[in-house]
């Protein structure tokens, strides 16, 4: 790890104050909230900040109730207060994908603005080596013709093919979240569909936010319905490991028939991806399993595989039709008694 | 008495483990320590054309950095299959030449952790790099065909013609790396010529043999200390290069120096199961009765070093046949030699044997256990040689039976459960009974103490308890009046441990120091009144050094024990063959839309002669089949084959299981009594829990799909449509 | 959290020398040596900024003066020989170096020391109360929760904040949520029924 100056704002305002002013070429000072990212790459030395500023008891923790399903979270709320609370539970895919992601370890320090923020597992990236257009950009891509099991099919350009590992932001992205920042210049909001941004010919650029951009809230609201929901998480071992491909699913039914569909992938795209095309095509079906079927298939239409991970496509559809045929045969629990 | 051998006696370790007090390699404070870190090769084959110190040395605290160019003085000791102690044949530092990927190129010394791994990121190193062939297919490989391995008995053309039905197919495995969850370290403090090692070892006298001669100064300087090891796995059976160049640096620096080796480093500095690519060929007569056996193995090794396992030779002695013709090849490649990992021959030739029978078993439309036990044998079929005993089937009967075999319906895909496809699977666990030369020493004291003493090993295979239950039983004590000294090159030398030997050896040899101490003292141990015998044997302590050698060893083997001999007798002998015994059966659950495969229940039962503590052996077995689960279905090393570089070199995408994987395991354990094998009728068991695991999982993934996956890992991709 | 440090926007228009020169007065507390000026001449401190700590390690308090990048792990282990907690992978990957931060368990191996002000920290060593091992303790012993026992301190500080934060509920619960501790001798079998034979007992003790 390259040392740093660690710095310890007493408020949100100082910590996007302070989080840049040791920047120098390439490598800007860093946040440090639940540190399970940020720390793991500065071993590798994939960062290297020369300041690093924690966010520890500055950032908002809990998540408020409002009106009409609305919640606003606090982006310093971890993933394992968040997976069990109530609000959560009631769409159970925002709390399946938090407990289905990493170790109750991790889940107890990483927060949830942080875990939107998560980086990707490419091998290429991590290794500080090979070719890496995110790490290096114009070092091009050493991944495409690599081992590259675990990366995307979708969104992916020539410059890049790493895959957005992260499990809750595909169900977040279901529901119209809303990310309040605050930077330097003062706060914003940003739509969290508008949050991450596709390699295209620049993947380093992973995200819209500014270098002191923070992110200090999440506001989303979930309709009564999401307690038909589920992420559909495909892996290599039965907990612990990254999504080969996840599917989170809400469903509005009227009997078998789709009122509304929302769908987004995860695993095996550049960023969280949300189906809004086969969401649309969803509505007014009758949900059968073919119709589930050729709901995956479109979801990856536009998939493009690169070897190792073509069976990512297949899988994908799979994965797709399956969440879509679980969340069918959930019975939604009411959302009056939860607890 | 309580304690005595066979007994479920919880570990006589086990508070010190729970406590944190169990002291492991890395945990030993030592004064004033400086801080090693590695620096491993970004090349896969080529040459070092220089090395920018520079940045390296602005971290403040930079001691020294070792290279070629200043390189540690160290003389290669020799490869373990060569007679030396080494995983490896050469020396990194011996030159600028880089032979794989991750090879150690450099070693920096700091004053603190932080310092040296700091100054290790910023070491650059220049390479001229040239294509590696790292994996099968590159271009470039050179395969070593190695007839003296192989064996030939009968006609096997005539024979696989006489077949009713007959299996031709080919198999491959993958390489996996131990990754125990300790990782590989080594701290080392001289004083004045004397050196101690704390460093994680399954062979404390080799370690210190092979010190010894890398540093070029007589063994009885060097002390190997290993009390526990946090893992072993075979990975931490003969002497990787960090642990002399610490050593040696150490004494260029005049300080004590501490090593950890990172998990990613401990991919390419350490050993590793090589990738194998079998061919068999099994033919039987209608009546299920095998005709011939052919089993061809291609394994990869380094460019210098031939290394492989050649599990031909253990398949080759499972069932009947009327010919029998095995054969290996090793393939050099840029690649770390390999080595010694859980039931090394065994894991990928069972999965490719136990597969095949199965294949066979479908085409024959014959029940699989059924078919196994019309092949089953008093006598191996090479040579003839009876077993000392064998109780094979028994093991099919005891666990099909707790199982549920009966309700066994071959037709693929008839056990599906809604949305999951359900298959069950079977197949044969073996392993050789080996054991090697080794002494002990034993004292007693006429407060009731006694306490053992050898250079053997606990890797959590419950050494410490059941050397105690031995002495216990031999001299007639309660269990928690023994103590037990292991993992220390000063003790009376024990055997590596590897190979399941450890339990068969020391047991036999504390049984010949206790024996003695009762003739000795004129008592038995069933009617010993320990006052007063020491009063009347006219001292208030008595010792006794043993020394034992198994039936098979070569002439004056007991001398090689001051040599550092392995002298691993046992499995195919001359007179007698050896073998331990199992059966698993496996049921698999598959997502009918995402493919992936659980495995809800693993039954197991295994004879290995007389269990020494059935709890700890139950542990034993049933890690062993957890590590089977994870070689069917999980563990893939990764290698690039542009670089030879592995891509998973960590522990969250090389993929082991996790609790949640682990379901319904269950070990059982048939009786079993073999006066032949050794005098205390002991077999092995850390190893056979992994044999076969893979083949009776593959087995029941081809039942529940009717797709037959003939390598492992078996995975997802392995299962889903590319349409 | 990270953010992308080459992520900048051109339409955020915040250049580093304002922000620079905007903070240099801000006062805010930083734990480091602040040398806004020394980026010009070496890209990177040589040494390792320092900071000062108080952190309360098996109930007892103690001030340290840290290179800001030490982490709790290194602490424990290379500065305070408390070596029950195991390093296994640095990356919070395998969970052998798992603590109790403020009662909570957390990988040790990424948390910063820097960050610890004011926390508790209850290791292996700070598990057992004069002596008397805790239920878990015993419980990993009676069901051979263990083999090599390198990953068992992990493993025992997990179980028992897996009890405390309510997810013992079944040996299937136990299983998801002992996940992140990898155990490579396969002992997993026994860890679950120790956290099933300790469960009652740990949970009227509380964390720590």
């Amino acid at each position: 790890m390259r040392p740093f100056s660690f710095q310890k704002p007493g408020s949100v305002e100082e910590a996007v104050a302070v989080v840049e002013p040791m920047g120098v070429a390439g490598q800007g000072g860093a946040f440090h909230a639940g540190g399970t990212t940020v720390i793991d790459l500065m071993k590798l030395h994939v960062l290297q900040p020369p300041s690093l500023t924690d966010l520890g008891g500055v950032l908002e923790r809990g998540i408020e109730e409002g009106e009409d399903g609305t919640l606003r979270v606090g982006a310093g709320t971890t993933m394992a207060e968040a997976a069990e609370h109530p609000a959560f539970l009631r769409a159970p895919v925002l709390s399946e994908a938090l407990w289905k992601a990493a170790s109750a370890q991790l889940r107890n320090v990483a927060t949830l603005g942080g875990n939107l923020l998560q980086r990707t597992r490419c091998p290429y990236f991590r290794d500080n080596v090979s070719a890496c257009n995110k790490r290096e950009p114009g070092s091009g891509c050493a991944a495409k013709d690599g081992i590259n099991r675990l990366l995307a099919v979708l969104g992916t350009s020539e410059s890049c093919i790493a895959n957005y590992p992260g499990d809750w932001a595909n169900a977040l992205i279901l529901f119209d979240a809303v990310l309040e920042t605050r930077s330097g210049g003062g706060g914003r909001e940003i739509a969290f569909g508008d949050l991450h941004v596709p390699p295209g010919e620049d993947p380093a650029r992973e995200t819209i936010l500014g270098d002191d951009e923070l992110i200090t809230a999440i506001r989303l609201s979930v309709p009564e319905w999401a307690s038909r929901s589920v992420y559909t998480k495909v892996r290599d071992r039965d907990s612990y490991a990254f999504a080969l491909t996840s599917a989170a699913v809400a469903l509005d039914l009227d009997g078998d028939t789709v009122r509304e569909a929302r769908l987004a992938i995860g695993g095996a795209a550049t960023v969280p991806w949300r189906a809004r095309e086969v969401e649309d095509w969803l509505a007014g079906r009758e949900l059968t399993e073919d119709v589930a079927v050729e709901a995956g298939r479109r979801a990856f239409a536009g998939a493009r595989g690169w070897g190792e991970n073509d069976f990512k496509i297949p899988l994908g559809r799979d994965t797709v039709a399956r969440g879509l045929m679980e969340a069918k045969a959930m019975t939604p629990r009411n959302s009056g008694d939860s607890q | 008495m309580t304690g005595r051998i066979g007994a479920a006696v919880s570990r006589i370790d086990a508070r010190k483990k729970v406590m944190g007090e169990a002291r492991y390699a890395a945990d030993f404070a030592v004064p004033n320590p400086l801080y090693a870190h590695l620096v491993t090769s970004t090349i896969g084959r080529g040459a070092i054309t220089g090395i920018d110190e520079s940045e390296a040395r602005t971290v403040p605290g930079l001691r020294e950095i070792f290279s070629h160019a200043n390189p540690l003085g160290l003389e290669p000791d020799g490869m373990f299959s060569t007679g030396g102690h080494a995983q490896q044949g050469w020396e990194p530092f011996a030159g600028p030449d880089v032979r794989f990927y991750g090879e150690t190129v450099a070693m920096v010394v700091a004053d603190d952790i932080l310092a040296a791994r700091e100054a290790a990121k910023r070491l650059r190193v220049a390479y001229s790099a040239e294509a590696p062939a790292a994996v099968f297919g590159a271009e470039g490989l050179e395969p070593e065909e190695l007839p003296d391995m192989a064996l030939s008995s009968g006609d096997l053309d005539a024979a696989m013609e006489a077949a009713a039905e007959r299996v031709e197919v080919e198999y491959d495995t993958a390489a996996n790396t131990h990754n125990a969850m300790e990782l590989f370290a080594t701290t080392a403090v001289w004083s004045g010529k004397d050196l101690t090692l704390y460093v994680p070892s399954q062979w404390v006298e080799g370690f210190r043999a092979g010190v010894a001669s890398e540093l070029g100064i007589a063994p009885e300087r060097v002390r190997i200390v290993s009390p526990y090891v946090g893992g072993g796995f075979g990975g931490k059976g003969s002497l990787y290069t960090f642990t002399p160049m610490v050593a040696a640096a150490a004494r260029r620096l005049n300080r004590p120096v501490k090593l950890y080796v990172t998990r990613e480093q401990g991919f390419t500095t350490a050993s590793y199961r090589a990738e194998t690519q079998q061919s068999v060929r099994l033919g039987a007569r209608a009546d299920g009765r095998f005709t011939g056996f052919e089993h061809k193995g291609r394994e990869l090794s380094s460019r210098p070093d031939t290394y492989v396992v050649n599990g031909a030779d253990k398949t080759a002695r499972m069932y009947h046949a009327d010919a029998v013709r095995t054969g290996v090849t090793c393939v050099h490649a840029d690649r770390q030699t390999p080595g010694f990992m859980r039931a090394p021959a065994e894991t990928p030739y069972y999965f490719a044997l136990e597969s095949a029978v199965d294949e066979l078993a479908r085409r024959l439309e014959m029940d699989p256990v059924e078919l196994r036990r019309r092949n089953d044998i008093d006598a191996e079929p090479v040579n003839g040689v009876p077993y000392t005993s064998r109780s094979l089937m028994e093991c099919y009967d005891m666990a099909g039976e707790a199982f549920g075999w009966r309700d066994y319906d071959p037709a693929v895909g008839s056990m599906r459960d809604g949305d999951w496809l359900v298959g069950w699977g079977c197949a044969t666990a073996a392993y050789p009974t080996q054991m090697a030369p080794c002494a002990v020493r034993v004292h007693f004291d006429r407060t009731g103490r006694a306490r053992v003493m050898v250079a053997s090993h606990d890797l959590g295979t419950g050494a410490y308890t059941v050397i105690a239950q031995a002495a216990a039983e031999g001299l007639g004590l309660e269990v928690d009046r023994v103590e037990v000294e292991l993992g220390d090159s000063r003790l009376p030398p024990g055997t590596i441990a590897g190979g399941s030997i450890s339990t068969a050896s020391n047991v036999s040899v504390i049984q010949i120091a206790c024996e003695r101490i009762m003739q000795r003292l004129g008592t038995t141990p069933e009617r010993i009144d320990v006052a007063a015998v020491f009063d009347a044997f006219g001292q208030g302590a008595i010792e006794e050094y043993a020394e034992w050698a198994p039936r098979g060893s070569r002439p004056n083997a007991r001398g090689g024990l001051y040599g550092a001999e392995v002298g691993i007798v046992g499995g195919p002998e001359e007179e007698y063959t050896a073998f331990a015994f199992g059966a698993e059966y496996a049921e698999v659950r598959i997502n009918r839309w995402t493919r992936e495969i659980r495995v809800p229940r693993l039954y197991g039962a295994f004879a290995a002669g007389r269990i020494m503590n059935e709890k700890t052996a139950t542990s034993q077995y049933l890690g062993g089949m957890i590590w089977g689960l994870g070689h069917a279905l999980q563990e893939k090393t990764e290698i690039d084959p542009r670089t030879g570089a592995v891509m998973n070199d960590n522990i969250s995408e090389y993929i082991v299981p996790v609790n949640a994987d682990v379901m319904d395991v269950r070990a059982m354990m048939v009786p079993e009594e073999d006066t032949l094998v050794n005098p205390a009728g002991i077999k092995g068991i850390g190893e056979i829990g992994i044999v076969g695991t893979a083949a009776a999982i593959a087995n029941a993934v081809h039942h529940a799909t009717g797709i037959r996956v003939r390598h492992v890992p078996i995975r997802v991709e392995d299962l889903i449509g590319t349409g | 959290m990270a953010t992308d440090p080459r992520s900048a926007p051109p339409d955020l228009g915040i250049s580093r020398r304002s922000l620079l020169k905007g903070t240099a007065a801000s006062g805010a507390s930083a734990f480091g040596a602040f040398q806004a000026g020394a980026q010009e001449a070496e890209a990177v401190p040589a040494g390792g900024p320092e900071v000062e700590v108080e952190i309360t390690i098996n109930g007892r308090p103690e001030r340290f003066t840290l290179d800001a990048r030490t982490t709790l792990l290194d602490l424990l282990r290379e500065r305070l020989d408390l070596t029950g907690t195991k390093v296994g992978c640095n990356h919070g990957q395998c969970g052998a170096c798992t603590v109790l931060v403020d009662g909570t368990r957390i990988n040790s191996c990424l948390r910063l020391a820097a960050t610890l002000d004011g926390a508790e920290v209850t290791t292996i060593e700070g598990l057992a109360e004069a002596g008397e091992m805790h239920p878990m303790q015993q419980a990993f012993i009676d069901n051979d929760g263990f083999q090599c026992g390198y990953c068992t301190p992990g493993q025992i500080m997990s179980a028992v904040g897996c009890v405390t934060e309510g997810h013992a509920g079944s040996e299937a619960e136990i299983r998801e949520y002992m996940s992140g501790n990898l155990c490579r001798c396969g002992a997993y079998k026994g860890i679950v029924a120790a956290v099933v034979q300790a469960r009652d007992e740990t949970e009227a003790r509380g964390a720590s």
